[in-house]
């Protein structure tokens, strides 16, 4: 079975499409880029994927259970418990150290322990900016704050929506050395990227294009290194 | 245990870096519980503060004797008994005599001068008031006849024998056998009533200068009580059977009443108002910090927040500011009632305790309302919506 399956799902904004019919299986363990010019669907998808909207049509089974039909409550501990979320913008709580921000997330999900959260960061080589607040770190620091955030609880699958879109080529290049290293660690990773060079270190690329999925590109190149 | 640590945590973190937007809530609750402390002191001061005052005013109960006689000492302290001792703020008896200065016809009064100053705390005194012996208090208009200062001396002239048993009057020049004491003025007092024309003495005094001891022929009496108290009184002692009859004076204890329920639903209305101001100010704030922390919340609710733990997060912040405003607001309430109490009423008032808790509570319970509507608005946020995007 599957880790995530998609199965013709649409999501309907009147009279947009921003999803139509897509279908999609994601195995444990694989790294997966979706790509598409702007306004194809991909956040749309993400979203879908990451719990936090529903379909308007179509099913999307993450460990074989439906999402489409889970309650919103459902939906909220599905997100804490199996998914881990990366954004564009980064997103940290802006009056929290960096630590702070990694323990909110294990608030949510069980208990907050600062020993963990400060090894999370020392991960993403952020030990020594741990009591930091976001406003004192650059952005891509901040980035790596969110990736310990988000690897903090051992999320099932890892969603990155643009990971990179805010971030120099010095900066991209840590994070995807990162998500080479959670690769291999065995994590499920799905990121949506405009990258080209992003998306080539995936193991399959697929391309959106107004809502529908267009191409699957499997990276020939990729080496488990 | 470690949960409820990270909780204080970031709500406190949110309430002190993030300062400028809390302080408007902070100083809104303030405010308002230091009206709320302060008018509360105030309420629970201010009848006894203007019992206090009113009483200055004079007398509020006068025994007179019944029938033509003369009041004796037993008999007042007899009537006295029929009110509890500690309610009882003075009693001076008067004995009025006629006597004569520089052959003129005055009233002369033989009192306690001590037990005057409690029930007639408002006689306005120029110089003091006679402590010893063959010392003086002389009305404004006395001293004005016969330009009198503090310190001068002054002599009494009473007549102890008159051929048709009456003092003599001014225009008469008989020959009178008189007694003549001389006194000292010691102060010149002014009352704005006609005892501006009476000269005031003590007991043992008059009774050298008359050469007899007699009896008064009024006490005023000035009784810390309600008018019902007052009433009860006055009825207990008449239907003793002594001779004397005890009635109110009515005019100062009836306004006295109308003016405090005035002025108490004059207080409750000012507080109920100002804590509604409050809670509108609070709720507006709270509504500006949900909308300008959405991706925060939003954030929080992707990390897998519930709307419970939303709410805990928020509500911890709103009633933390009532607790902390309200304690403000209960010290600065009581320097506020404080304030006012000397100001309007000259004297100062004591430190409730109990009311810090109860300030704080009542903070707390206005604030948590305040919040309701703001926390809904909070949870009714689309982490999908405010996350994406700029
Ligand atoms: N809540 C919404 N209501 C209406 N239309 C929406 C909503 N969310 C997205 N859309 C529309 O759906 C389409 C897909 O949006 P989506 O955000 O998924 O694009 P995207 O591929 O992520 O674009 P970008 O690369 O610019 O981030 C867009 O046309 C967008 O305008
Ligand atoms: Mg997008």
């Amino acid at each position: 079975m599957s880790l995530l399956e998609v199965k013709n799902v649409s999501k309907i904004y009147g009279p947009l499409k921003a999803l139509d019919q897509v279908s999609l299986k994601v195995e444990n363990g694989e790294w997966v880029a979706i790509m598409g010019p702007s306004g194809s669907g991909k956040s749309t998808m993400m979203n879908i994927i990451g719990c936090m909207d529903k379909p308007s049509q179509g099913e999307v089974l993450l460990d074989g259970a439906d999402i489409a039909k889970e309650s919103n409550k459902a939906l909220t501990a599905i997100r804490r418990d199996k998914i881990g979320l990366i954004f564009q913008q980064f997103h940290l709580v802006n009056y929290l150290t960096a630590v702070e921000n990694v323990m909110v997330s294990q608030y949510y999900h069980s208990m907050p322990d600062e020993k963990e959260a400060l090894e999370a960061l020392e991960r993403v080589g952020l030990k020594d900016r741990a009591k930091h607040l976001p406003s004192q770190l650059s952005g891509g620091e901040q980035q790596r704050v969110c990736i310990a955030r988000a690897l903090i609880n051992h999320p099932e699958i890892v969603l990155a929506d643009e990971p990179t879109g805010n971030l120099d080529e010095a900066n991209e290049g840590i994070v995807l050395e990162l998500f080479k290293q959670l690769h291999r660690e065995g994590t499920t990773l799905i990121v949506v990227t405009h990258d080209p060079e992003v998306a080539e270190e995936a193991q399959r690329t697929i391309v959106l294009e107004h809502g529908r999925l267009v191409r699957e590109i499997v990276n020939e190149n990729f080496k488990e290194d | 245990m470690k949960k409820q640590k990270m909780f204080l945590k970031m709500i406190t973190a949110s309430l002190i870096r993030r300062r400028s937007r809390m302080l408007v809530a902070l100083l809104a609750i303030a405010v308002g519980a230091t009206i709320l402390s302060g008018l509360v002191t105030i309420y629970y001061d201010v009848p006894r503060q203007m019992g206090e005052q009113f009483r200055n005013y004079g007398a509020n109960m006068i025994f007179t004797p019944a029938e033509g006689g003369a009041l004796s000492q037993a008999d007042i302290d007899e009537g006295l008994t029929c009110i509890p001792e500690d309610n009882v703020v003075g009693c001076a008896p008067y004995r009025y005599e006629s006597v004569t200065i520089v052959e003129r016809p005055y009233m002369a009064a033989g009192t306690n001068l001590s037990e005057v100053q409690k029930t007639s705390p408002y006689w306005n005194v120029d110089g003091a008031w006679p402590s010893v012996s063959g010392e003086i208090l002389v009305g404004k208009n006395v001293a004005s006849t016969f330009a009198l200062k503090p310190g001068d001396s002054m002599t009494l002239s009473y007549d102890i024998l008159s051929p048709d048993g009456k003092p003599a009057t001014a225009d008469e020049t008989r020959d009178v056998p008189t007694r003549d004491m001389t006194f000292r003025v010691t102060g010149i007092f002014d009352t704005g009533g006609n005892e501006e024309d009476y000269v005031f003495l003590s007991v043992e005094d008059m009774t050298a200068l008359t050469g007899e001891e007699g009896g008064f022929d009024v006490a005023e009496l000035s009784v810390s009580a309600s008018s019902e108290e007052l009433q009860g009184y006055a009825d207990a002692i008449n239907s003793k059977s002594i001779p004397l009859s005890s009635r109110l004076v009515k005019r100062v204890t009836q306004s006295e009443n109308t003016v405090l329920s005035k002025l108490q639903a004059l207080v409750f209305l000012v507080t109920a108002i100002v804590l509604l101001l409050t809670m509108i100010c609070v709720a507006t704030t709270m509504m500006a910090v949900v909308t300008e922390r959405r991706k925060e919340v939003g954030l929080r609710k992707a990390l897998g927040a519930s709307d419970a733990s939303i709410i805990m997060e928020f509500m911890g912040e709103g009633l933390l500011l009532g607790g902390v405003g309200g304690l403000l607001g209960s010290f600065l309430g009581f320097a506020f009632a404080q304030a006012v109490s000397v100001n309007v009423f000259n004297s100062s008032i004591t430190f409730h305790f109990l009311l810090v808790p109860l300030t704080m509570l009542v903070s707390i319970l206005v604030t948590g309302l305040s919040c309701i509507l703001p926390v809904r608005s909070a949870i009714d946020i689309d982490p999908a919506l405010v996350l994406k995007g700029e």
